[in-house]
């Protein structure tokens, strides 16, 4: 018996009509009796000394309650983060990138509040800042984080955060057997989230709890940042965190619910603070890197070595930006067989907006870099490329990165796929080029998420997880496993999330692990009520628990065929009730591991792009973008294609357009909507097909692997080749705007 | 934003008046699509805000009458690019008109707006530069007609004075046949503001004009009297030459994000040709038929 909404079909998004009606409840909907309205105070600087902050001014504007300044918090200045609790609450002494808050005005009205930010008189004195790689590791430099925030570090004396050294084999020795070597550099720029929804947060004290709500993406990570900040026990801060509007990575980690926390203890009343969209250029960003990529291969075009650096230039304050380097380097030499192997990657601190966590964590801008050198390569070698890929595919089940999950795929099924729906031999028009390239990320490396789900007495069922649904539909594949395994259709399903006193722990929702890690979760506490339920039945039907089996919703004894909601109803009795069942899905840590934990899955991807190219305006035209991702098990067809067609048309923002800009001052001139240009509908390619390869050969529940990352780690060098090909140019920076390839063309003349 | 007070009248003589008593410190506001942004952000705070859309004077706002069509304050961008007699007679303004913003911007921007607000980038005033457009400029002292080459003046500029609306905008046909297109250059294919804004008309006397905006302080109109651009045999380097004297006024900002400014020159020229081009096409087409 198949219920409605089960696994492999795609039933309506849980969620959806109230996400596109307008009728959802983000932060910014939910407003709070006697609530405050926050502002941030911030000075049009990249770098300065704050001399003095003067409120007096501020403070005379009606309806204002509180300017929080840093000599309103405790001394040192409280300190948080992911990594390295390096971010201060307030900028405590220096702003070290343009936008960091200095205080903070809590009063009646928005007006009221954003009438006394431009009262608060702040002195400062411009400090010359670092806002690019070569001006950060300039020996002369300032230095961006003072070396006492860093004890024990070894680079604390330099803007140099991290180092981490990857690979295998030997270099050195088998530099010789290469036939052919190249290396490359190749630059990607900083770009920023854009999600729809601004970041928003609200604190409300209640007794002698906090309430929080925020966009947060992993509310009880802001839990534990919040009862260490504040010395609460986890019990009393209560998260809320309704369904984002988009996240991306951008809202995986704490950022201003800090401050807004103080400032609502400090009132004794609920304080908001909402973030603009140009506020959000200020708070989140992609690493802009450096990539070099060294490779040697044989004529006939097997990889010999690789040896790549990458240098990541992270903001003021780390964030989660040294695990994104270190992670994407690690798969630095991407989904290929290679003998020898050196990595060495950097993250490098600059006056600029922290960054973090954007999907693909680090790994497109490495892509960018090998998969056109490797492009390069075969040209210089004059092998297809394709046909250069093909051949240093691994095999399903090789450890091509030793002591790591071996190759979780057919790969090739992939390539093929995609090559056959691009058409890469036909014949191509005047003006025109292909391109085609390979992506492979990490998936969750650990993991920890439990799961409640409770299967009432009318044959319906709650289920109670700590996953965020940011427009991923994690409410609608989570509701499908529950409707395969209880045999209930989906509309009899309700999924509880973003409430920490309600769900159990969940780690994250990031690293396309949900269906995977919480999935799993769920699908083992559907098995614990499929347990409960054969007692049931032995009991009822007095029958030996072994010769009764429960699956997909069926009870199954000899000769008999039971849903499993009327074994319950019977079990239940008069009295009725509920059967509840508990699942944990939990990936340790391996601490010999470079990245502390092997991959729970790869996600491999294939992009092919055909474009066109304008010889006297510059401008591309995606004739057709093809992606095909090996997904494993499509528990939700329409879903997995939504998610790979988001992310190209995300990949496709930051290969063609999107880029954020800064004066010599390390000022963003294009914060917002007007000067930031991201695809809209009209930007998409002419055709877009997204294909996947399933052979349920994936961790997660019926074979499924992570989805949501894949179709944007290689989107650019597919695009990069496409416009090689049809113009002959190699450009090693992003985005290729008109403006860029045309200057590009005219140099070539 | 700050507090203002929203004045709606009902007719023309009432607007008029409460302009008069409030001096400069009030604003126009017909589609708001600018004005309202400005307000937001702080850059402009009337005291004063005083709505055209109820005044009844500017209904129909889009009308027809012997060879002239009249577009009142409030006629938008949609009905400008919904109507039949702009498309068949001036098809470069509805190619411009239907770029502007969104959809939801276009049901409510006003074509008149447009060119009040300024805005070197408008997109329409290169055709309407191209087409002689007249616009109709009500005051104390009575009613005037401003060619639109003396009405824009500059980046946030008009030549509406204290006091003045501009109630309308007319458009003659053409007194011969004559071929026109709209191009423009963006960063991307959905809403953008412009970095070159281009309309070209050829006439059947071999007359081109290019107005083109978006590269300097007001979008300019240049004539080729030479026949050149309008010739097919002329050579490339011929066209060149007058297309530099057609654009030596150009000033594209170095600070701008847009594009640069030597981009930007370059643009000027592909996109010249290619309405040139497209406009004589027209031309054929138009005598062709007749």
């Amino acid at each position: 018996m198949t219920a409605n909404g089960s696994v492999g079909s795609s039933p309506n998004r849980v969620g959806g009509r109230d996400r596109v009606t307008g009728a959802q409840q983000y932060v910014a909907d939910i407003h709070l009796v006697d609530e405050l309205q926050a502002k941030l105070v911030k000075i049009d600087e990249g770098r300065a000394r704050i001399i003095s902050i003067d409120t007096t001014k501020a403070e005379q504007v009606p309806g204002v309650q509180l300017i929080l300044t840093p000599k309103d918090l405790p001394h040192p200045m409280p300190r948080f983060g992911p990594q390295y609790e390096d971010r201060p609450i307030l900028a405590d002494g220096e702003v070290k990138y343009h936008g960091e808050p200095i205080a903070a005005v809590a009063a009646d009205t928005k007006e009221a509040a954003e009438e006394a930010v431009a009262l608060v008189e702040v002195e400062y004195e411009v400090l010359p800042g670092v806002f690019s790689i070569d001006a950060a590791l300039d020996p002369d430099a300032d230095l961006v984080q003072h070396p006492s925030l860093r004890p024990n570090e070894p680079f604390a004396h330099s803007n140099i955060k991290t180092e981490f050294n990857f690979g295998w084999g030997d270099i050195g020795a088998i530099e010789g057997e290469a036939d052919y070597v190249i290396e490359r550099k190749y630059e990607f720029p900083m770009v920023t989230h854009f999600a729809i929804e601004p970041h928003a947060f609200m604190v409300a004290p209640e007794g002698d709890e906090l309430k929080v709500w925020s966009t947060i993406q992993h509310p009880f990570q802001l839990q534990k940042t919040l009862a260490k900040l504040l010395d609460l026990p986890l019990s009393k801060l209560r998260i809320f965190a309704p369904d984002p509007g988009g996240g991306f990575g951008g809202k995986q980690h704490p950022k201003l619910e800090p401050l807004v926390a103080y400032m609502a203890m400090k009132t004794g009343r609920p304080v908001r603070l909402i973030m603009s969209l140009e506020e959000t250029f200020q708070a989140v960003r992609r690493s802009s890197t450096r990539v070099r990529v060294r490779l040697g291969l044989t004529n006939d075009g097997d990889m010999v070595f690789n040896d790549t650096e990458t240098d990541y230039l992270i903001g003021a304050y780390v964030d989660i930006a040294d695990r994104v380097a270190s992670k994407a380097s690690y798969v630095a030499a991407g989904p290929y067989r290679v003998p020898v192997v050196k990595i060495a990657g950097r993250t490098i601190l600059s006056n600029t907006t922290p960054t973090t966590a954007f999907r693909g964590f680090g790994v497109p801008q490495i892509t960018w870099a090998r998969e056109c050198t490797l492009d390069e390569a075969a040209l210089g070698l004059g092998i297809d490329r394709l046909e250069i890929r093909r051949r240093n595919l691994p095999e399903k089940g090789v450890e091509f990165i030793p002591g790591d999950t071996p190759a979780d795929g057919d790969w090739r099924q992939t390539v093929d796929k995609a090559a056959e729906l691009i058409g890469w031999d036909a014949p191509l028009s005047e003006g025109r080029g292909r391109g085609i390239a390979l992506g492979l990320k990490s998936g969750p490396t650990t993991g920890l998420s439990y799961s409640t789900v409770r299967l009432l007495a009318d044959g319906s069922a709650l289920v109670f997880c700590g996953t965020s649904d940011m427009g991923q539909g994690a409410r609608t594949v989570l509701s499908q496993i529950v409707a395969q395994e209880m045999g209930i259709p989906i509309e009899r399903i309700s999924v509880i999330m973003g409430d920490t006193a309600i769900v159990p722990y969940d780690q994250q929702t990031s690293a396309s692990r949900s269906t995977v890690l919480m999935g799993t979760s769920v699908y083992r506490a559907c098995k614990d009520i499929h347990g409960k339920v054969r007692a049931m039945a032995s009991r009822i039907h007095g029958m030996d628990e072994a010769d009764i089996d429960v699956d997909g919703g069926t009870v199954r004894f000899t000769g008999e065929e039971l849903p499993i909601v009327e074994v319950v109803q019977e079990g239940l009795g008069s009295l009725g009730g509920e059967v509840i069942g508990n699942g944990e899905m939990r990936k340790d840590k391996e601490p010999d591991h470079p990245l502390a934990g092997s991959a729970a899955f790869f996600e491999f991807n294939c992009t092919a792009i055909e474009a066109e190219v304008d010889d006297e305006t510059g401008e591309i035209q995606i004739i057709k973008h093809v992606t095909v991702g090996d997904v494993g098990t499509a528990l939700n067809p329409q879903q997995v294609h939504g998610q790979d067609e988001g992310a190209a048309i995300m990949g496709l923002g930051h290969t063609l357009m999107e880029v954020m800009i800064h004066d010599e001052m390390g000022r963003i001139r294009n914060m917002g909507a007007i000067d930031y240009r991201i695809p809209t509908s009209k930007d998409l390619p002419a055709e877009l097909v997204s294909d996947s390869i399933e052979n349920s050969d994936g961790p997660g529940p019926y074979g499924a692997k992570g989805v949501s990352e894949g179709s944007l780690l290689c989107t650019a060098p597919a695009v990069g080749a496409a416009v090689r090909e049809a113009t002959g140019l190699t450009i090693r920076d992003l985005p290729l705007t008109p403006q860029r390839v045309w200057e590009a063309m005219r140099e070539q003349t | 934003m700050k507090e203002f007070s929203y004045e709606r009248p009902e007719s023309l003589d009432d607007a008029l008046r409460l302009l008069a008593a409030s001096g400069s410190e009030v604003e126009v506001l017909a589609g708001g699509t600018d004005l309202v942004i400005a307000m937001r952000d702080g850059q402009s705070q009337p005291k004063v805000v005083v709505d055209l859309k109820r005044i009844t004077e500017f209904y129909p706002s889009l009308m027809w009458a012997g060879d002239t069509v009249t577009l009142s304050a409030t006629a938008t961008m949609a009905e400008t690019v919904d109507d039949e007699g702009i498309n068949k007679h001036f098809p470069a303004l509805a190619e411009a008109a239907v770029v502007v913003g969104s959809v939801q911007i276009r049901n409510r921007a006003t074509l008149l707006g447009n060119i009040c607000n300024g805005s070197p980038a408008a997109d329409t005033a290169p055709p309407l530069l191209a087409y002689d457009a007249i616009i109709v400029v009500a005051g104390p002292d009575g009613t005037r007609r401003v060619e639109i080459d003396e009405f824009i003046v500059g980046p946030g500029r008009t030549a509406l004075q204290d006091g003045e609306i501009a109630v309308a905008l007319e458009l003659r046909l053409p007194s011969r046949p004559l071929g026109s297109a709209y191009e423009r250059m963006t960063r991307r294919k959905g809403t953008d503001l412009a970095s070159v804004t281009l309309c070209a008309t050829v006439d059947d006397a071999g007359i081109t004009r290019v107005a083109f905006g978006s590269v300097g302080p007001r979008a300019w109109l240049r004539t080729d009297e030479s026949g050149v651009l309008a010739d097919p045999d002329a050579s490339d380097e011929a066209k060149a030459a007058v297309f530099e004297e057609i654009f030596a006024d150009a000033t594209p900002s170095v600070r701008s994000l847009r594009a640069s400014p030597d981009y930007r020159r370059a643009m000027l020229r592909v996109l010249g040709a290619r309405a040139v081009r497209r406009a004589l096409r027209r031309l054929q087409e138009l005598q062709g038929v007749s």
